[in-house]
């Protein structure tokens, strides 16, 4: 498998976010151009990768979580959190989840 | 008690290693050379409880166990649509900025972004990392809603991930 995946987690609840929106953009090129825009199912994922293999290829890309909207606090660290990455090998796949709180916003590349 | 006994040590380890440090400098090369690697521990644990309102960074690299000492960052705020630099910091011996970013008349509610210059920070420690690396320049966005609150901001990032959140 190859492109880009995601899963989002309230780690206040323990269990996936879902209905949280989340773009992909290219922000290679200026200003970033939007590439996908979805938002999560009731396991925190998205129903199709959020970039598909078949348009995997090497980047820049920003994948941004509309925490602000889903939390709805109101002292929220975040309203948009991006993460930023690269897929520096278009046959490898790159999972980025986040791992989230209103205050609280953790990223890595999983598998 | 046993945990306690472990504890009180390394406080005080905490509390001379800014002395260690001025020693080793006095040192010979040979004998700073066998000094076994350690976090960089450049002064200890900072309380900022009871400050008045300030917006503070951290920001710790997981990869080595240490304060990101040499991090660059770009502190920007969000002015319409596009992030206004206000100035870079650099992270010292302790992973802080000198000055708080935001304190007094500037700590103003808003919309604000670090700017982590991940990639050059882990170019210079060596890292041996795909080119380009997963993470290049990090941005970090926060809210400032409150500003009769303070708000610590500990960040820690590594070469495949990066963790941020509201601390005390």
């Amino acid at each position: 498998m190859t492109g880009i995946t995601t899963h989002v987690l309230d780690i206040t609840t323990g269990r996936p976010l879902s209905g949280l929106q989340i773009e992909l953009y290219d922000v290679a090129t200026d200003p970033p151009t939007l590439l996908n825009k979805t938002r999560t199912n009731p396991d925190g994922r998205t129903d199709a990768p959020i970039l598909p293999a078949a348009s995997a290829r090497m980047g820049q890309f920003e994948l941004r979580f509309h925490v602000g909207d889903h939390f709805k606090a109101a002292d929220g660290l975040s309203d948009v959190v991006p993460v930023r990455f690269a897929i520096f090998d278009a046959t490898q796949h790159y999972h980025v989840p986040m791992l989230c709180s209103p205050w609280f916003f953790s990223t890595y590349r999983g598998s | 008690m046993a945990s306690d006994d472990l504890l009180q040590p390394a406080r005080r380890q905490f509390a001379l290693s800014g002395i260690a440090l001025g020693v080793a400098a006095l040192l010979p090369a040979g004998a700073a050379a066998q000094t076994p690697a350690a976090p960089a521990q450049a002064s200890g644990p900072i309380v900022l409880h009871g400050v008045s309102p300030r917006l503070t960074v951290h920001a710790l690299d997981t990869f080595h166990g240490a304060a990101a000492t040499g991090l660059r960052i770009d502190f920007s705020r969000l002015e319409g649509a596009s992030y206004k630099l206000i100035r870079t910091v650099t992270a010292n011996a302790n992973g802080r900025s000198d000055e708080p970013l935001l304190i007094g008349e500037s700590y103003q509610a808003g919309d604000y972004e670090l700017l982590l210059h991940v990639d050059e920070y882990f170019t210079r420690k060596e890292a041996k990392l795909p080119t380009p690396p997963f993470l290049s320049k990090v941005p970090v966005r926060i809210r400032v809603v409150n500003v009769a609150e303070r708000i610590h901001l500990p960040i820690q990032f590594g070469p495949w991930s990066y963790t941020y959140s509201r601390g005390s």
